[in-house]
């Protein structure tokens, strides 16, 4: 256990070094970037990304994926955005896009934890049927004319530069941190996606945990939407297209092992900084951004393939020194055996 | 097993139902949905559907996932363009070298699929990142701007999509063809194809029993990613220009074409039939419904969406046990 706990931790310190060295080298070449508003500009731009983000690590977390958060974040944007402009309380707006959001992530939750179905599978599913929903709700109109009230929130700033959202947005993935890492209903997601057969027989009920890990993949995704909404000031009809590819990319540049059970939501919301940062740092390097999508793919392959082949060097260094240990005598095997789990 | 085998081939004939349903649904609403000329010349719309989602079904029974196809299919296209406008390629050696990039670029993300053990959600859809972010970049290198892409093709390029057997028949449909066989014949009558089938049942097993299992997995993403190709070529001989973002919103169309068509998503099972059959209901579905219905083609991706989560959860609720008890209950008490 102790194992894993370290590992764990070096994961996100390495995604967090990578970030420093990115953002070093960059500034090498150009010492504008960073200035203290361009390194802010960097956090504050990659809020949306960030709760994406960290809704999509506990679908991954339980060794499950969620591409559905895009559509869900466009669909759910659609809905507060026109019921905002048409002038409702901002609170029954907010609430009914997190209710839409959970609704979503129920279904989800559903055909994955009840059904079985792939996830992969289903939650492409549901990202058709609310990508067409979009156009049903928009009749493909952009959503604008938000109150100037609600827009003017997105910018302003609370420590230093840093934006009202993007602070309170650390805050919550620092909490939920905590709560997931010192609690126990909070460390059931790590174990169902861990082992879910050694879950059940330690009485975690793996069914409810894999549907409260999409309900809160589909709530962040609302909140997410909201924010969108505020910083863009319209939605348009293909507002967040991709932006679950996206999601899941900072998720595993954060560290996260796609097979569950490994990583942690500070890695998540350091690996959305990076991800919406790529495009900031091609212009400060005189690229032009037409290589974001380039320098996305490169680093997504580099880092889980060279995670793959860390952890089958791993794997087989710990099968090695159990086969010397048996080798060497029988005492030795006895108590390297407890290795094996 | 013999219960198995029934269900699977009424599957087949299941979908060959509904696309005759279809038919007569569409027909019927609708007469000039069944006048040869607009029937055949739709199927322009989705053949690279149905191109591509055959060689996915191979991925799939090996148990992996390509959504990088739909990218690839703009990668090719954009080359096709560059290299015959800015690189004074020859048309055809521009067409041969797209599927050469293509079957590289399918070779890559299976090398790190087969050999260095990486989910194969990940890296397609890192390589889905990737090889639309190098369309780009290609685009980039030609005189012509991005978003008009690039027109003009010699009219012996244009001819392989305007082609018509006995003035009726259009070649697409004939490319179509002639690619299910050869699918159908590599999938189901060679060791290739049964070692394919293994190798998504137990990988271990396949590899003890003398199969490379790392090239089968390999081989099969480079097939999707040559379809891809061929779809390019396809597509941008029909509609005349080379354009970079091309086929970029075909997946969701691709995956419910191979689910639809019988595929196990976990491996070990699936058809090529069945995944023409099922490429072709969505591609008349796709047709029909604009055309019949009035319905916005930007909906398109509700019915799309539905069809693959109707058919996933059917699936799943008919495979519970409960509903097997259920069932032969329900025959007992008859």
């Amino acid at each position: 256990m102790k194992y894993i706990k370290k590992l764990t931790k070096a994961r996100e310190a390495s995604s967090f070094l990578f970030l420093v060295v990115l953002f070093a080298i960059v500034g090498c070449i150009n010492i504008n970037f960073l200035a203290p508003s361009s390194i802010a500009a960097c956090f504050n731009d990659s809020v949306v990304f960030t709760l994406l983000a960290v809704g999509m690590a506990f679908a991954i977390f339980i060794g499950e994926i969620d591409v559905s958060v895009g559509a869900n974040l466009g669909f759910t944007a659609s809905v507060v955005g026109s019921l905002l402009r048409d002038g409702h309380n901002w609170v029954f707006c907010f609430a009914v896009g997190i209710l839409i959001g959970a609704v979503i992530g129920l279904i989800n939750g559903w055909g994955v934890a009840v059904l079985n179905i792939p996830s992969l599978i289903f939650t492409l599913g549901t990202n058709g049927v609310l990508r067409g929903l979009i156009y049903v709700y928009t009749d493909g109109a952009w959503v604008e004319n938000l109150p100037a009230s609600f827009t003017a929130f997105a910018s302003k700033p609370l420590i230093g530069d840093l934006t009202v959202f993007y602070t309170v947005a650390l805050a919550a993935v620092i909490v939920i941190h905590i709560l997931l890492t010192r609690t126990k209903r909070g460390k059931y997601f790590i174990a169902v996606g861990d082992n879910v057969n050694g879950a059940i027989l330690v009485g975690i009920p793996t069914m409810w945990t894999k549907i409260g890990a999409y309900v809160l993949c589909g709530i962040f995704a609302a909140i997410a939407s909201i924010l969108y909404a505020s910083r863009i000031g319209f939605i348009t009809a293909i507002a967040g297209n991709g932006y679950e590819m996206k999601a899941i990319a900072a998720c595993v540049i954060g560290g996260i092992s796609l097979s569950g059970g490994l990583g942690s939501v500070i890695g998540a919301s350091i690996g959305a900084v990076i991800m919406s940062s790529v495009s900031r740092i091609l212009v400060f390097m005189g690229f032009s951004s037409d290589y974001d999508n380039t320098i996305t793919g490169v680093m997504l392959i580099t880092i889980v393939v060279l995670d793959a082949l860390m952890q089958r060097h791993a794997a087989e260094r710990i099968r090695r020194e159990r086969l010397r240990a048996r080798a060497s005598g029988t005492a030795g095997a006895s108590t390297e055996g407890g290795e094996q789990a | 097993m013999n219960k198995i085998k029934k269900t699977f081939l009424n599957w087949e004939m299941f979908l060959l139902g509904i696309l005759i349903l279809e038919f007569v649904v569409f027909g019927a609403k609708n007469a000039k949905f069944l006048m040869p000329r607009v029937l055949l010349a739709s199927v322009n719309d989705f053949i690279a559907i149905c191109f591509i989602a055959l060689f996915v079904t191979f991925v799939m029974i090996t148990g992996g996932i390509d959504i990088q196809a739909a990218s690839i299919v703009g990668f090719t296209s954009i080359i096709i363009g560059v290299g015959w406008q800015d690189g004074g390629m020859n048309i055809w050696t521009a067409a041969i070298l797209a599927i050469i990039v293509s079957a590289v670029c399918g070779a890559l993300s299976g090398f790190f699929i087969a050999y260095c053990g990486v989910q194969a959600m990940v890296v397609t859809l890192g390589g889905s990142f990737l090889y639309a972010g190098f369309a780009l970049l290609v685009s980039n290198l030609s005189a012509t701007e991005a978003y008009q892409g690039i027109s003009g093709f010699p009219d012996d390029f244009k001819v392989i999509s305007k082609f018509k057997l006995f003035d009726v028949i259009p070649s697409q449909l004939l490319a179509f063809a002639v690619l299910v066989v050869i699918a159908y014949i590599l999938l189901h009558k060679t060791k290739y194809g049964r070692s394919i089938f293994l190798v998504g049942i137990n990988q271990e097993a396949a590899e003890y029993s003398g199969i490379n299992t790392r090239l089968v997995i390999l081989s099969t993403y480079v097939l999707s990613a040559v379809s891809a190709a061929l779809a390019g070529i396809m597509l941008t001989s029909y509609l005349g220009t080379a354009k970079s973002d091309l086929g970029a919103n075909l997946t969701l169309n691709i995956i419910t074409a191979v689910v639809l068509g019988g595929t196990l998503s976990t491996g070990g099972k699936g058809s090529v039939i069945g995944t023409a059959l099922a490429s072709l209901v969505i591609g008349i579905l796709r047709f029909g419904l604009p055309l019949c219905f009035k319905v916005n083609t930007q909906y398109l991706d509700i019915p799309v969406g539905v069809l693959l989560l109707v058919v996933v959860i059917g699936r799943a609720i008919v495979s519970r046990p409960e509903t097997a008890v259920f069932f032969k209950k329900l025959q007992k008490e008859t």
